[in-house]
């Protein structure tokens, strides 16, 4: 039985025994080729297939999911069993059929599943990064496809095509390392040749590095230090669940100037990038959702169980990951503001990733982490490298005024920053 | 299929139950269904690797037709590995003290509440726990007729209570997973440490950053052990050239008597009765009095890199397996805490973990703790908050000046490669020497 008659067979069934039923069906094939040794180690090629079946009952939401089609009927009795146990909420049905206007590009048509283009784009890697005297210890790339719909009883039943191509190298030369990567839908936007060349760049500039004294400087976050940074703080700040069990740092800030004036962060699910979508997790058509403008809180992200429990309403807000149940995300994360100064006009201390970003404390914004790949720079080139330091801060008090923004916009994951200079923030030598 | 040196398929089904309460609102209490499949084949080169939801390891014909799909992946690669001969054997799982099996999922969810509402001491403005229940059936064979099959079953909960006042917030944690029974029964105290715990953050101190003395205990001490040292040892990573340990086999890496040990054998949370590769498990004595002796291996990098033991490769539901780590500690040694803290006289006391990370390659690493406090003229004073700890892997051991005699182990999960697996780690109190401290006071 395909996906298709299986969802419908799950809906018409579930609909006995529940007041709603909704299916999250995915089915995707993807293949990798990894580098060892400086040459392709490993090919690998996967097939993924999985159902989540969520049911609504008297306001009980029950959740299951397989990824064996064989065991449909178990997984709906476990969603309703589920169901049975769940403390009952505010519930407004799930979503009917809207007309879905808006376009969004995830999917890269030209793009082939095909082993032979990823060792192709390994190759790529390979030549830009022997334009540097390193060694090559890991990275690879990988090209995949996926189908995924979502159906409800209320009539909603979409479908949608997604595609990533993603390319990574990590170099070493002595004892420092350099580590680079992207990932797009569109296969045309990888330059696996840039990216090679860039990793075993990191991995030679950063060779012998001196020492930092402990001490106050200007900082300049790379988008990837700035990424894992405010990744970690950040976007769990903005979900309406947080917020609303006073888990958030900004939850009692709606309409102040909670950041510098210049800084804007907004979830755009139409712009191409891999979160695009005309409609989220649960089927709800999704919008352009301004969180932060020129500095100012503006609002949260919301789920449907979430929006319907506090009276706030869904913003289509809704992603899955695995086999777990839907729950409050961002499809395509810009941390925009005007480039009016450039971060590097001065000297800063320009710093490329960090080590340890998931141990900041995400209810206070308080981080310290190791950095990766630092440089003095000076008129915005990297002058000199640093051996080893530590950087100390916190999320929200180094947002509220900042230096600048670069004009090195780039996309790392699902979100799209450029570099941020941060003024007076605490280094630790060694 | 002359081009297939050696395949294995190993598929690993099962049931995975989570329990999640938010502030007294069951959020979702269910179990789901996984069905993961990995076929791997050696070719002329390297692998060829293939993963399927839902594949019938008993169908020779299902069997034959992935494994000539895998061969024809493995034709691409270019770097040509061996894999070493390796002890086979699969231990005993533990026995269940109680089947989470039989436990049903009501009564499960009202245990979890019980901690989640101890949590909720006075000053606690939010609190969730989250259960999780995971069986694996996992059936393994190989083009070299070995076949095994075991049941794993690990049962285990965290939770989290925040504490809020004048705009600050602090947050406890505590968590506890098991491989030998069911495990949500008389927990209620580490609910409500993870409440107080989160009380009394509120008035910390924020410690100042800069190179001081630091105690470490059992759990940070073990997240140490599995940050600086742990990792490095990895086989795959020595012979990528990614580990600074690389070609150190018998150089003093630390100081006298120290010995540090990973053992999948233990009945801790990263036991495992038999590798990925069907490889028999032992215990594997990374440092032995201070010099490095062995890396963990998989059948591949013993092959490339030798000097160390296989049985440490390890992989997720549906993916390729990779050298881990299992239940990695520090062994005894003879100072009593007292003597730990009187020996330090003036610095810092670490406690708990928010998890740490590494850079093999480069030799540094940085890790996290849940609190501390001041040690002042040997004794400890004020409670401080979001301190970190960063260090290089080369120096580092040769800074502990004591190793205490009280280890611990504590249950987490790690992740590498994308691929998370259970894991325990454990150490005595340690004393350090010029650790790193990073910290946001003045």
């Amino acid at each position: 039985m395909n996906g298709e008659d299986l969802i419908e067979r799950i809906l018409r069934e579930g609909e006995r025994r529940a007041d709603e039923v909704e299916v999250f069906y995915a089915r995707g094939e993807s293949v990798s080729t990894e580098i060892k040794k400086g040459i392709i180690g490993t090919a690998e090629e996967s097939e993924a297939w999985s159902m989540a079946i969520r049911t609504v009952k008297d306001g009980r939401i029950g959740f299951s999911s397989t990824g064996d089609p064989d065991r449909w009927k178990e997984c709906l009795d476990a969603a309703l069993a589920s169901g049975g146990l769940a403390t009952p909420q505010q519930w407004g049905g799930f979503p009917k059929p809207a007309n879905l206007t808006s376009t969004a590009s995830s999917s890269d048509g030209d793009l082939v599943v095909a082993v032979e283009d990823a060792a192709g784009m390994v190759a790529d890697l390979l030549s830009g990064a022997a334009e540097h005297p390193v060694e090559v210890v890991g990275g690879g790339a990988n090209l995949a496809r996926s189908y995924l719909m979502v159906a409800n009883t209320s009539g909603v039943l979409y479908g949608m095509n997604r595609t990533v191509a993603a390319v990574s190298l990590e170099a070493i030369r002595e004892q420092s390392t350099g580590y680079e990567f992207d990932a797009s839908p569109f296969r045309a936007d990888i330059d696996a040749r840039s990216v090679g060349e860039q990793a075993a760049s990191l991995a030679a500039r950063s060779l012998s590095g001196r020492d930092i004294a402990t001490g106050r400087y200007d900082v300049v976050l790379s988008p990837v230090a700035a990424a894992s940074i405010l990744g970690h703080v950040l976007l769990p700040a903005l979900s309406g669940r947080n917020v609303k069990a006073g888990r958030s740092f900004l939850a009692d800030k709606l309409g102040e100037q909670v950041f510098d004036g210049s800084l804007s962060v907004y979830d755009d699910p139409f712009a191409p990038g891999l979160g695009s979508t005309t409609w989220d997790a649960e089927g709800i058509p999704t919008r352009r959702q301004v969180f932060v403008e020129q500095g100012v809180l503006g609002r949260f992200a919301y789920d449907l169980k979430t929006g319907y429990r506090y009276g706030e309403g869904s913003t289509g807000s809704a992603v899955r990951s695995g086999g777990e149940p839907p729950g409050i995300g961002v499809h395509n994360l810009f941390v925009d503001g005007p480039r009016a100064k450039e971060p590097g006009d001065e000297r800063a201390v320009w710093i490329h990733d960090v080590v340890g970003a998931h141990t900041a404390n995400p209810f206070s914004g308080d981080f310290s982490v190791e950095i990766s790949n630092p440089f003095w720079m000076e008129g915005g080139d990297l002058v000199e490298p640093i051996r080893t330091a530590m950087l100390s801060g916190n999320v929200f008090e180094m947002l509220r005024e900042i230096g600048g923004l670069g004009k090195d916009t780039r996309r790392v994951g699902r979100l799209t920053i450029p570099s941020i200079r941060l003024n007076n923030q605490q280094i630790i030598g060694k | 299929m002359a081009d297939v040196r050696y395949y294995d398929i190993r598929c690993v089904r099962g049931e995975t139950t989570l329990v999640d309460i938010d502030n007294g609102v069951i959020e979702s209490a269910g179990t789901s269904f996984f069905d993961k499949a990995v076929i791997r084949v050696l070719g002329p080169k390297g692998w060829g690797i293939l993963t399927r939801d839902h594949v019938d390891i008993d169908s020779k014909r299902e069997v034959n037709t992935l494994v000539e799909a895998a061969a024809r992946l493995a034709a691409v690669t270019q770097d040509h590995l061996d894999l070493a001969d390796a002890p086979r054997g699969v231990l005993p799982v533990p026995p269940l003290g109680e089947d989470p099996r039989d436990v049903d999922l009501e009564e499960k969810t009202r245990l979890l509440a019980g901690i989640e509402a101890a949590a909720r001491v006075a000053g606690v403005g939010n609190t969730r726990a989250r259960y999780t229940e995971g069986i694996d059936a996992v059936r393994f064979l190989d083009s070299s007729e070995n076949e095994y099959s075991y049941e794993a079953v690990r049962s285990g909960f965290s939770v989290v209570a925040i504490a809020s006042r004048n705009g600050v917030m602090q947050m406890g944690s505590e968590r506890d997973h098991i491989t030998t029974g069911f495990n949500l029964r008389g927990k209620q105290d580490l609910g409500r440490k993870a409440g107080e715990v989160a009380v009394s953050l509120l008035d910390a101190k924020l410690p100042k950053g800069g190179t001081k003395r630091a105690v470490l205990d059992p759990e940070l001490a073990g997240v140490f052990t599995h940050e600086a040292v742990g990792h490095a040892s990895e086989g795959d990573l020595v012979r990528e050239g990614a580990s600074v340990l690389g070609g150190r086999i018998g150089e003093r890496i630390g100081c006298e008597g120290l010995v540090i040990v990973d053992d999948p054998t233990l009945h801790e949370f990263g036991f495992i009765p038999v590798d990925a590769e069907g490889v028999a498990v032992q215990r594997t004595e990374i440092i032995r009095d201070g010099i490095l002796s062995s890396f963990l291996h998989n059948r591949e990098t013993l092959a490339a890199v030798g000097n160390g033991i296989p049985g440490h490769a390890r992989s997720e539901h549906g993916a390729p397996p990779i050298v881990r780590m299992s239940n990695t500690f520090i062994e005894n040694g003879n100072a009593m805490y007292d003597e730990i803290l009187s020996e330090c006289k003036d610095g810092i006391l670490l406690i708990g973990s928010r998890g740490g990370q590494v850079d093999p390659g480069r030799g540094v690493f940085q890790f996290n703790a849940e609190y501390g406090y001041l040690i002042e003229g040997g004794e400890t004073t004020d409670m401080v908050r979001d301190v970190s700890l960063s260090g290089e892997i080369l120096s580092t051991l040769h800074n502990i000046a004591l190793v205490g005699n009280d280890r611990k182990m504590s249950p987490g999960y790690c992740g590498k490669g994308g691929q998370s697996v259970p894991v325990s780690d454990g150490a005595p109190h340690l004393l350090l020497e010029n650790a790193t401290i990073g910290g946001r006071g003045e």
